[in-house]
This record gives C-alpha cells, structure tokens and sequence, in this order.
C-alpha cells in the first residue's frame, strides 16, 4: 500500500517536470505548431512565453482556490454544528446559486465595481468553484456516524476535539474530493479571465478565437488540459495518502 | 456511590423517565432493564450529562452530577455502547488511549496501560494493538469496547447493551469474562439489558423499569421468587425456576465421583466403581477422558476395551459454572451426572441431577 502510494508520487513528480520543461522551451512548440499549421504566420501568441501564461494561470486558480478552500470547508462545517444547522438550507441554496450563475455572467456584473483584471476574476471563479467544497464538506460530515459520536463525547471529548480528531479525518476524503472538483473546474473556468485581461492560458485561446488563429487555440489548450490532469492527480495523491480510507485498513 | 433523586426527563409533554430514584451501591453490578421505551437508556445517559434531566438530582460520590462540568464528570466514568463506537480511523490501541489521552497521561504510561487492559479482556496485545477495528470479530471489538471504557480506570462503569450485536455462544463468553473481570476489579457498573438472562447472570441488583418508572430494585433471586407485581410476574416469565438456577454456582454442590484410571484392569474397575453403575476415566494425570458402565466391564479385560470417550469440553463444567449449565448439560447428553474439572480438565468430582432438583426445592421455599 505504502510502496504503491511511493510510486505514484515520483510517477507524478517526473510528468511535471517533464511539463515544466516542454513549456519552457518555446522552440518545441514554435516547430511543431508550424509544422501543423503552415499557412499561419505567426503560431505563438506574441503577448507572453508559454511559461509566463502557465504561471499566471496558476495564480489565478491558486488564489480563487484557496480561498474556495479557505471559506468553504469552514462555512461547511459551521452549517453542520448545532449552532449553525438553521443556517444549512440557505448556505446550500446561495452556493448551488453560485454554481448555476454563469462566471462570465459575474464578470461581466463584477468590472464595473471592481474594475478589470486579477480580482473579478478571482471572484467569479470562487463563487463558481465554492458549491462542489461546500457540498462535499457537510456531505463528509452528516455521513460520520452518530453512534462515533455518541462514543467520543461520552468519553469527555469536547466538541472541538471531537471534530478534529473524529470527524474531520473520517470526512476527509469527501471533503478533499470536493476540493479536487473545484479545482479541475476552475483550471477550465480560469480562461475567461483573459477576456477582462487577467491573462492566463486564456489569452492565446481568446487571441486565437478573434484572429481565427487555430495554432494560438492549441497553444493555450494543450497545457491548460495537461494542468488540469496534472492537478487531479495531485489531489487524488494526497486523497489516498491523508485520508482515511474504509478499505485501507482491512488490508 | 450513585444516586438518582426523583430524576424525571420530559421530552415535550411525554416523560420519559418520571419521578426515578435509585441508589447504586459502590462495587455492585446494578442492571436497568425493562421493556423498549421504557426509559432505561435515557436514564443511563443522564448519569453521564449526555442527556441533561428535566428536573431532579444525581450524585455521584455524593456530588451533584449538575455542578461538574460534562466533559470532566464523563472522563471519570467509564461508558460502553452496543454499537461498540470504535473509531474505525484509529487503531485498537489508540482506541482505547482515548481518554487517557485526554487527561494528558504521558505516553509510556498510555502504552503500558493499553497493554494491560488488552491482556485483561483476553486479547494478545502484540498481535491486537496495532489491528483497525474493521479487522476484528464482532466478539473482539466489544472486548476492545469494553476495555477502552475501563482505560483510565474509572470507579463507575455505565454500560449500554455491551454485549447486544454479537451471536448468542459469543454473548455468553463475553459475559462470563466480563463476570471474571468485575470480580477482580469490583467497579461501579450500571447495564442496561433486554436481556433477562444476562440481568440475572450478571446483576448483583436489577432495577426493573417500565413507563419511565422504577417497579422493582431487588437482588435477581429476590424479583425472581417474589415479583412485586404482576408486571414483574409477567416480566420474568414462567420459567423462573429454571431462571434462578443461574444465579446458583455449582461448586457448593460437587461431590466426589467415582473414578477409574484408563490403565487399570477391570477387576480393579469393579471394585473402583463399587455399588455404583459407572465410573468417569481418567489418565495418569487425572485428565478426564470418558466414562465406564459397570455392565459393560464383564465383557471386557481392561478399562482401555470398554470406555466410552468424551468430548470433554462439551461435557464437563468448570468450578464457576452454574446449575443452569449442568442441568442443560444433563438433558442434552442424556446423563444423570455431570463432571466438574479444573482449568487443566482433571477431574474434580461431579454434580448430579438430584441435587438439581434439590436446590430448585430449596430456592423455592
């Protein structure tokens, strides 16, 4: 079990580098582009290398994900205490709102109060990326079972010990599959960024679309796809390596 | 050591626990039981503060149970459930490290006491501690549920069906060594049981409960010969002879048996086995073997030809057993005496369905 969990990170580990270095080298993608789409002129969109795109990407999905993460797990925790279960249908309905209101929708509301760029960006995608986390975090914590509970406090634990050290980690899985969601769909849903100008793979994608220039498609497609599948594995990894899974122990 | 002053627990307008007083004295085994609903778990949670009463007092040591603070009051008292609450995330060990862990003892003395408490109920601590609780039988969990409420060494016990989810054999294994235990450890304990059979078995008193209210604290041999109403009568059913039987141990009744040893002749047999019509045998050691008919001993030259070997574990009792056992032992080999042995199965003496039937008359007056 151990040794399998061992091998899927180095596995993981060497498929980044592996991406890290193809981005970084421009001339790769530059002869291989061309090679594709000969009639284009110009095959690599000229605003910023590759490597600039990705790690922009990534700002955004790694700001508008944490604080998905850093709102969500706790507001789904509070709703499923005894103090704030009245809050429970409300905080469910507002975030599945957030996830059917489209995220153009909420840019196209947010510029005008925020201005453009970085953060109606990262607003737009928090709100879309919050329902998957907060959902799964008060499904995780209703399936722990009562009579656990029933058991932890008639030992004398407080309801703060008991969350920590009971139903946390017997929720955990659920909770990171909700994040591991939010983050795949956030990695697609961060392209429109571009389009206010908060950069990211979006912008060759965009530039592509209005220049009619399928090289520049690709060119924003193909990396977003790896980081996405990149991004699940992660998750998955820490999923299998943190959490407590039922059938691990009856190994 | 316990006491519950007019305890009553309202949910709405319905009490489910009204007007209950009870007094618990220190090392005695006090079993609630009583038909579903009748409050009797309810009442075991009120102890603990997992249910607050509505009004009324409990003490504990003589202490308002209202003025502790929950989580203090709860590490000192030991609580065991029928659905057994193992953590399934954490292992057997640390299972039962929990509470020490929350009154902060230092690891060595939580490692040294999980090992303890492990051996005590019978389980090898180097092959169970490091097991998760979905790797254990039914049996061994609730041996695990057990020994984690006994962990801190808490003077009271409260116990709620501890020995519910598991098959009947097992039940009464668990009962047996939980018996052995309380002996050794004389705790507090309060049990709350459907089960008449375990109540009489394992109580020293049983409160019986019905609607939310107490109707009888008596000793199991008291509720048994004199119900104090037709509830209880109805309760305990009509078997209550054989019931009281349980609570009678058989070593009062041994009496020496007649014995053959497997090597002897059957001249040395028959006069071995003397007026009587048979003889257990037993090997050098004393270990019993079987048994020996008189009749059959004309036919033969020498013990060895005529005995009739036995499953000595299906037959023979051991010095803690009770007239229950024997007397079910008796009907279902069809014998008029059963051999008692030790715990290396060499042969005590026996125990014979006359005076079986003599302590039935005898508890019945």
């Amino acid at each position: 079990m151990r040794r399998q969990q061992t091998w899927r990170w180095i596995v993981l580990a060497i498929l980044s580098a592996a991406f890290i270095a193809l981005i970084a080298n421009m001339g790769i993608w530059e002869a291989s582009l061309r090679y594709l789409f000969p009639q284009e002129s110009q095959v690599l969109h000229p605003r910023a290398s590759l490597l600039t795109l990705v790690v922009e990407h990534l700002g955004l999905v790694g700001i508008s994900s944490s604080l998905t993460i850093l709102i969500g797990v706790p507001l789904g925790i509070w709703v499923t205490r005894p103090g704030g279960r009245n809050f429970l249908p409300i905080v469910t309905d507002l975030t599945s709102f957030g996830q059917t209101f489209p995220p153009v929708a909420v840019l196209a509301l947010a510029v005008p109060m925020l201005g453009f760029g970085l953060m109606p960006t990262v607003v737009a995608l928090f709100l879309y990326g919050l329902l998957p986390v907060v959902r799964n975090t008060i499904a995780g914590l209703s399936a722990v079972p009562p009579h656990l509970l029933d058991a932890a406090y008639g030992m004398g634990m407080g309801r703060l010990r008991a969350l920590f050290r009971i139903e946390i980690p017997l929720a955990a899985r659920v909770i990171l599959a909700g994040i591991r969601i939010s983050v795949i769909i956030n990695i697609g849903t961060a392209m429109i960024g571009a389009a206010i100008g908060a950069g990211g793979l979006g912008s060759p994608i965009i530039a592509g679309l209005v220049q009619d220039n399928l090289a520049y498609i690709i060119e924003g497609a193909v990396p977003a796809a790896v980081l996405a599948v990149l991004a699940d594995q992660l998750l998955a990894n820490m999923e299998s390596s943190f959490a407590y899974l039922p059938e691990e122990a009856t190994r | 050591m316990i006491k519950l002053e007019q305890v009553t627990k309202k949910y709405g307008e319905t009490a489910a626990v009204n007007g209950f007083s009870l007094e618990v004295n220190e090392g005695e085994v006090c079993v609630l039981i009583g038909p579903s609903g009748c409050g009797k778990t309810t009442t075991l949670r009120m102890i603990n503060r997992l249910i607050e009463p509505t009004s009324g007092r409990i003490l504990v040591n003589g202490r308002d149970t209202g003025q502790a603070k929950p989580e203090q009051l709860r590490r000192s008292i030991g609580y065991a459930i029928q659905s057994v609450g193992l953590f399934p995330h954490l292992t057997v060990a640390a299972n039962i490290a929990t509470v020490p862990e929350l009154l902060h003892w230092d690891k060595s003395r939580i490692a040294r006491r999980v090992e303890e408490l492990l051996t005590l109920v019978g389980l090898p601590p180097a092959e169970y501690a490091a097991k998760y609780p979905n790797q254990l039988s039914g049996g061994e969990a609730q041996r695990i549920g057990v020994a984690r409420a006994l962990a801190a060494d808490p003077p009271i016990l409260l116990m709620d069906e501890p020995f519910g989810a598991v098959d009947p054999l097992t039940r009464e294994r668990l009962q047996t060594q939980f018996a052995a235990i309380q002996q050794e450890l004389k705790k507090t304990v309060i049990l709350v049981t459907h089960d008449l059979d375990e109540a009489i078995r394992l109580a020293d008193r049983i409160a019986i409960m019905a609607a939310g209210k107490l109707v009888q604290y008596d000793t199991p041999e008291t509720i048994l010969s004199r119900p104090a109403n037709k509830f209880v009568h109805d309760f305990v059913g009509t078997d209550r002879a054989l019931k009281r039987l349980s609570r009678i141990n058989v070593e009062r009744f041994i009496r020496p048996a007649a014995s053959v040893a497997l090597s002897a002749s059957a001249r040395e047999a028959k006069t071995a086995i003397g007026g009587k019509r048979s003889a257990w045998v037993v090997d050098e050691g004393g270990q019993l073997l079987g048994w020996i008919d008189k009749a059959s001993l004309s036919e033969a030259t020498s013990v060895r030809q005529a005995v009739v070997a036995l499953d000595t574990k299906d037959i023979a009792l051991m010095r803690c057993a009770t007239l229950r056992e024997a007397l079910s032992r008796m009907l279902g080999q069809g014998l008029k005496s059963i051999p008692v042995v030790d715990e290396n199965s060499r042969l005590i003496g026996e125990v014979t369905l006359g005076d079986v039937e003599a302590a039935t008359a005898e508890a019945e007056e």
